[in-house]
């Protein structure tokens, strides 16, 4: 089996064309730190007070607004009560390297989950088309293994890809905000209220919790390729519903319905670095609702893999 | 001893069949031709063979292990080339056979060294496979069916587009392979030169069923052939040679005379000519080719 999962990644690792996709993600991950800086979102000036306290105004200004959407108000009251917070602790906010890192494990997860995508579409597929399915299939190593150690290597790809992008975040945010701060803590608002936690545990949180994300569309575009022999199918149909399940996650939060959208429980940091987005919502649930959707995307592509008559 | 043998073995889809009731055995150091026209099931028997397809009915057993009992321990012992060779293109020659190699157990490194050896591809194993040649793919196939020592050889069409030379080294490896290494190989193609030049036997397929397996050395040497001598002076040689075959049908055209005699009755009835002053410019002999057989047998089965 460990051999099999060698060959695996043999074949991603020493094509060209895969490192220009891992590259795409390095690059990602860099025009984030050209963002921080252009934004400059470190308003430790003299009068941070004064401008909090503006921003405040301003997002109960737009909460009034009847057109608000749920999202829009539950970002607007996490907001304020964070600046609340930091007018009420006369702590001026921060961002440092480790903050930083916290608040891009959500982007750097969808970079990495579309290009795995495009890897996990191809795994199954390529050899169909490449014809080298049946060298692979006409040695001792069963079809059950065959699918197993490739769907290994497509989450072990994604998983490797997602600590490149999160080592980067940290070094490179280390050598241009400093490294220090590792001792601080990391807001959030949970039930209306200010809570804070150390950043090492935030770090993990964020980057752990959101791989459900990652596991979901890798496993839809890897069931894709297995099932029906199509990288193209594959990839398109993957990239599709993993945008169109971001968005709609995101713009939906808060809506009764998206507690039966599985993209509204990928994120599992809600229920400990925030709301679940539909109240009532638990990470039991939103775990078991996970893994049922990985069950049946298995169930659809392993005996159609399995079964099949090499022609 | 018997390294492979199907029992009844059949294939459906849907209503029709694919291959019907096929049972055969080859053995040790054997090479065996499946021949048939287009559509006969020569490659579906080899893929059910391989496990690339699934079977309707029937058993297979290689060397002595039933493929559906213990189907890891029955692969371990065959090694497969498929139609075209298609490896990996964007790896190394050398990373294609790691790969097969990681796939069986116990292939050592030296052993990947005598592979590269014997396929002769020393100079360009690190070179990547999308700039090889056919043939040095063919033969890149090749090593790696052979890395783990089978002991069974399953090849289907391995010789289309493969250039003269080409299919001559092939021809080569496989009759060392079954000579020296006792290697048991069955072949399909639809070249049936190629299967006369290295094939013991040869069964022949139509329409999903086997209609008749040839004896290819028996039928070389005891059949009668059809035997042409070039001699200088014809009418007496036809005169001499009725009277020494004692009636048999004599054709002749110039200065050529052409009989059915027995392979081994050729040296005797030269000998007769030369002693008689007749001069012989040469003796050819016009062995029913496998194509004639072949023919006969598809065409003798449709008039059934």
């Amino acid at each position: 089996m460990i051999n099999l999962i060698r060959n695996e990644n043999m074949k991603i690792y020493k094509r060209k064309r895969n490192w220009i996709l891992i590259g795409i993600v390095v690059l990602f991950t860099l025009i984030q730190f050209v963002n921080l800086r252009s934004t400059g979102s470190v308003p430790a000036q003299e009068d941070w007070r004064s401008q909090l306290e503006q921003e405040i105004a301003f997002l109960k200004l737009e909460m009034n607004e009847p057109d608000a959407l749920p999202v829009e108000l539950k970002q607007a009251q996490k907001s304020i009560l964070l600046n609340q917070y930091h007018l009420d602790t006369d702590l001026p906010p921060s961002t440092n390297t480790w903050s930083f890192a916290v608040d891009q494990a959500g982007n750097l997860m969808v970079a990495v989950s579309f290009i795995s995508v495009i890897i996990a579409g191809e795994i199954v597929a390529a050899e169909f088309i490449g014809g080298t399915i049946k060298l692979l299939l006409t040695r001792s190593a069963s079809r059950t293994k065959i699918y197993i150690s490739k769907y290994m290597a497509c989450l072990l790809f994604g998983l490797a890809l997602l600590s490149i992008g999160a080592v980067i975040s940290v070094v490179l945010g280390g050598v241009v905000l400093g490294f220090q701060g590792l001792g601080s803590s990391y807001l959030y608002v949970q039930n209306g209220v200010v809570e804070q936690t150390t950043i090492i545990q935030a770090l993990f949180e964020a980057y752990l919790l959101q791989i459900p994300f990652l596991l979901l569309t890798v496993t839809l575009a890897f069931m894709i390729s297995a099932a029906f022999k199509s990288s193209t199918f594959s990839i398109v149909i993957s990239l599709l519903v993993a945008v169109a399940g971001f968005v709609i996650a995101t713009a939906m939060n808060g809506w009764g319905w998206t507690k039966y959208f599985v993209f509204s429980h990928t994120n599992l940091t809600q229920y400990v670095l925030g709301d679940p987005s539909v109240t009532g919502m638990s990470f039991g649930f939103s775990a078991v609702f996970i893994l049922l959707h990985l069950l049946i995307m298995h169930l659809v592509s392993y005996p159609a893999f399995v079964k099949r008559d090499v022609v | 001893m018997t390294v492979l043998q199907i029992d009844q073995l059949s294939k459906k889809i849907g209503r029709k069949t694919i291959v019907d009731g096929l049972t055969l055995t080859l053995n040790k150091g054997e090479i065996l031709g499946l021949l048939g026209p287009n559509g006969a099931g020569k490659t579906t028997t080899i893929r059910m063979i391989v496990g690339l397809m699934s079977r309707t009915a029937g058993r297979i057993i290689i060397n002595g292990v039933d493929t559906k009992t213990d189907h890891a321990k029955a692969m371990n012992s065959i090694g497969v080339i498929v139609e075209n060779p298609d490896l990996y293109k964007y790896l190394s020659g050398y990373d294609n056979l790691v790969h097969f190699a990681r796939m069986s157990q116990g292939v050592t490194k030296q052993r990947i060294k005598e592979i590269i050896a014997l396929v002769g591809l020393e100079h360009s194993i690190h070179d990547k496979v999308g700039t090889y040649s056919l043939g040095m793919r063919q033969r890149l196939g090749l090593g790696i069916a052979l890395i783990h020592k089978p002991s069974l050889l399953l090849l289907d069409e391995p010789t289309n587009g493969l250039d003269p030379a080409g299919i001559r080294e092939l021809r080569a490896h496989l009759i060392h392979l079954a000579r020296q290494e006792e290697v048991g190989i069955m072949i399909s193609s639809h070249l049936m030169s190629e299967m006369e030049m290295m094939c013991d036997r040869v069964a022949v397929l139509q329409q999903g069923k086997l209609i008749g397996i040839r004896d290819l050395s028996a039928m070389a040497q005891t059949d009668e052939l059809q035997v042409r001598f070039e001699v200088d002076r014809p009418e007496a040689a036809v005169q001499l040679l009725q009277t020494l075959t004692a009636g048999l049908e004599i054709l002749r055209d110039n200065d050529h005379i052409v009989l059915r005699i027995a392979k081994t009755k050729i040296p005797e009835l030269t000998q007769k000519l030369m002693a008689a002053g007749i001069q012989i410019y040469g003796v050819h002999t016009l062995k029913p080719s496998l194509e004639d057989t072949f023919l006969e047998m598809t065409e003798g089965d449709k008039a059934r």
